[in-house]
């Protein structure tokens, strides 16, 4: 392999000792040998066996390579990819105009980014997929179990309850009117507890957990095979106050976006983030635009920013590889999200709240 | 001091713009406007000078020679040819007629030979291609289009099109030349039913679009170890010119270079730097070695919460690509959602900096809407 010593992920120390000896390529690291390396650099035998093993990692020589990294090929023609994503499934938001936009609701493989002002609904649906990412697939759902890392302490669990009560019914008004054997059958196993049980919850409170937490996220994911969805709720919180330094925050982000990437990729899952907004002060007006900076802006794959239009909540689809930009009306009920109903009924307007900063508590129904 | 060889590379030339009128080398040039310790010992394969002197480097020098020279202070190739030979030959009681024999061999063994500067242009003109992105409009702002043995970088803000004009430029040229295509993706944006989308809108036949779809490859690299391993298994094969289901390549995209690099960068050690220039040089002689045409993909970030855009990855990654062309979208923020986008040119050898075209990035296709315009400045 004529792999430049420079390129191979070795210890800098190393590598600057390597290059002063005067090697250039991998394959003169391998024909040397341990013994050779030690002497010439002047470091122990045990290091330069743990240099020459990553080496041999790197470089898999003339022998026919296995799929590389933990079994998963990541290489691939243009049409092997379209056959894989048209048979992948998508995550619905029980929002049909917001699944439209998004091309069928949130991919997988991909992560999505939710910004937004406080109490326009970022929450509510992260909790409104972590629901539906377990509906069976017989009713059109991926039928996976859900990561949930909260790092403001927003997560309501009797919210989820009446979330995951209203799919459940929904489901079941679905199975009444088909009537076939593979929907009663999903739905033994689809019921409140087992929604709940299949929520993954973890709690960070500061950056240092949030990362230590995404870096452990593979061991886990390998565990629980099943997920399909990995939400973040809440990663400009732990970023934006307290942090000085504002180099390592880009440069944390930064890596900390590249293995969300992985994880989405290599778990075939979907990852959600939400973001806030921050007041980006220009020559002659302000705009809101999403916090963290310029160069976080290109670690999410999909973009959404939902904002207020006087009492009307939109949803904006900002960056997409594959749909185009557009905006559209969403609403928040006692049911979780949903879409906008016709002004025509009435019922919408129980519905909504006096106060529209406000999310809407939970009215007395029937 | 012996007579030290100034032997020079010829892309070096080419960058510096050392050509006379009659595309003649002109020494003057060479000698005046030279940077000291810019002279690169360049051989085929970018060998570094700091080559250490080993037994069977070439025949004539055996290890006791060696020993006697490492005992006087000559370790490198470059230490033993820039020395005098007289003084090293009594200093180490070797023979003057080996000790040069041996310069001789070295020399022709690690150094680079200048050439005509008229040889280099023929030698251009027939290896060169010129692929067409896909867009008209975005062909006349890089001087009809994307130029083999180059790097070009696109760079724009979030949601700006970076990936939509690489995949239509994978799609025009996996479909309009029926050449290969290799496409690095490291942000997980690679959609393949968008390329499909794109590739219907340009082709009728469906068998077409398939064996387009086919010839463009797909690799996903998460970090820069990944990264320039593949780019290591791409120079493999084609230097052993390995009949596989490859195929011709001219094409390599890699979207993005930066998400890869910035988690490097900054901080007290200057590793992602080394790294980041090591990825330079990789793509650099990947580009001119085997005449493909490299197009990258560059975030741009802000000095401070209130400054102008500028490309990310700083001033060492800017002398990379020869071509630099900025995306941005017509509309200032996001509430107004618009498939228009604008690109100008912000780095090119041959064209005026600051001319803008309109792209339309939406509909299926990368077209143009309305003809370029030329505009003053950036």
């Amino acid at each position: 392999m004529q792999r430049e010593v420079g390129s191979l992920p070795l210890a800098p120390a190393l590598r600057a000792k390597l290059v002063a000896a005067g090697f250039q390529t991998a394959q003169e690291l391998l024909e040397t040998g341990p013994c050779g390396l030690s002497k010439e650099l002047g470091i122990s035998k045990e290091e330069a066996l743990e240099a020459l093993q990553v080496v041999r990692q790197e470089c898999p020589g003339d022998v026919a390579r296995t799929a590389g990294g933990s079994g998963i090929t990541r290489k691939c023609t243009a049409l092997e990819l379209l056959e894989e994503e048209q048979a992948q499934g998508s995550i619905i938001t029980f929002c049909s105009a917001l699944d439209s936009i998004l091309g069928g609701g949130v991919q997988l493989t991909k992560i999505t980014e939710i910004c937004g002002a406080p109490g326009v609904g970022k929450t509510q649906l992260c909790m409104q997929l972590a629901v539906d990412v377990q509906i069976p697939e017989c009713f059109g759902g991926v039928a996976g179990e859900a990561v949930f890392i909260d790092t403001e302490g927003s997560f309501m669990v009797d919210r989820v309850v009446d979330i995951a009560t209203a799919c459940v019914q929904h489901c079941q008004l679905i199975a009444e009117a088909h009537q076939e054997e593979d929907h009663l059958k999903a739905l033994e196993t689809f019921s409140l507890e087992s929604i709940l049980s299949h929520i993954y919850y973890f709690r960070c409170r500061d950056y240092i957990e949030l990362l230590a937490q995404v870096y452990l996220l593979p061991d886990f994911l390998s565990e629980h095979s099943k997920v399909r969805l990995v939400v973040v709720d809440g990663i400009a919180f732990p970023f934006r106050h307290d942090f000085e330094d504002l180099s390592l925050r880009t440069r944390l982000l930064n890596g900390l976006a590249q293995q969300l990437i992985i994880i989405a990729h290599d778990h075939k899952s979907a990852v959600v983030l939400t973001n806030q907004m921050t007041t980006r002060i220009g020559q002659n007006q302000s705009t809101l635009v999403p916090a963290l900076g310029e160069s976080w802006g290109h670690a999410a794959t999909v973009r959404l920013i939902f904002h207020w239009d006087n009492s009307q909540r939109l949803a904006t689809l900002y960056k997409s590889p594959s749909q185009k930009e557009s905006t559209i009306p969403y609403h928040i009920t006692s049911h979780g999200f949903r879409d906008v109903q016709p002004p025509a009924v009435t019922q919408n307007a129980e519905d909504t709240e006096m106060n529209p900063r406000k999310r809407p508590r939970r009215e007395e129904e029937k | 001091m012996g007579i030290r060889s100034l032997a020079v590379s010829r892309s070096r030339l080419q960058d510096l713009g050392l050509f006379g009128p009659k595309g003649r080398l002109n020494p003057h040039c060479l000698l005046s406007s030279w940077p000291c310790g810019a002279v690169s010992w360049g051989g085929g394969g970018g060998a570094e000078d700091m080559v250490v002197l080993r037994a069977g480097l070439c025949p004539g020098l055996t290890e006791e020679m060696i020993q006697l020279l490492r005992a006087n202070g000559i370790r490198t190739v470059v230490d033993f040819v820039s020395s005098d030979l007289e003084e090293v030959a009594q200093k180490c009681s070797l023979s003057y007629k080996a000790l040069v024999a041996v310069r001789r061999v070295l020399l022709a063994q690690f150094s680079a030979f200048p050439t005509n500067g008229a040889d280099l242009y023929e030698e251009l003109k027939s290896s060169t291609a010129i692929l067409p992105t896909g867009s008209p409009s975005l062909d006349q702002l890089l001087d009809s289009g994307l130029y083999t043995g180059e790097v070009t970088e696109l760079m724009g803000a979030p949601g700006s099109g970076k990936t939509q004009v690489c995949l239509g430029i994978a799609a025009s040229v996996s479909l309009g030349l029926k050449q290969h295509v290799l496409f690095l993706d490291s942000t997980g944006g690679f959609t393949a039913s968008r390329l499909y989308q794109i590739l219907r809108a340009r082709a009728e036949d469906g068998e077409e679009q398939l064996e387009a779809l086919q010839r463009i490859q797909v690799v996903r690299v998460f970090n820069i170890y990944e990264m320039l391993s593949a780019l290591q298994e791409l120079r493999d094969r084609l230097s052993q010119q390995v009949v596989s289901s490859m195929g011709p390549l001219k094409i390599v995209v890699i979207d993005s270079v930066s998400a890869v690099i910035y988690p490097l960068l900054g901080g007290k050690h200057s590793e992602g730097l080394a790294i980041m220039m090591q990825l330079a040089r990789e793509l650099k002689t990947l580009a001119k070695e085997f005449s493909l045409a490299v197009v990258v993909t560059n975030q741009v970030t802000r000095e401070s919460s209130t400054g102008p855009l500028k490309p990310a990855l700083g001033r060492s990654w800017s002398f990379v690509p020869s071509t630099r062309v900025l995306l941005e979208s017509k509309e200032a923020t996001w509430e107004k959602a618009t498939t228009q986008r604008v690109a100008s040119l912000a780095k090119s050898s041959r064209q005026p900096t600051g001319i803008q075209v309109e792209l339309d990035i939406g509909n299926g296709d990368v077209q143009e809407l309305s003809p370029a315009t030329l505009t003053q400045g950036l």
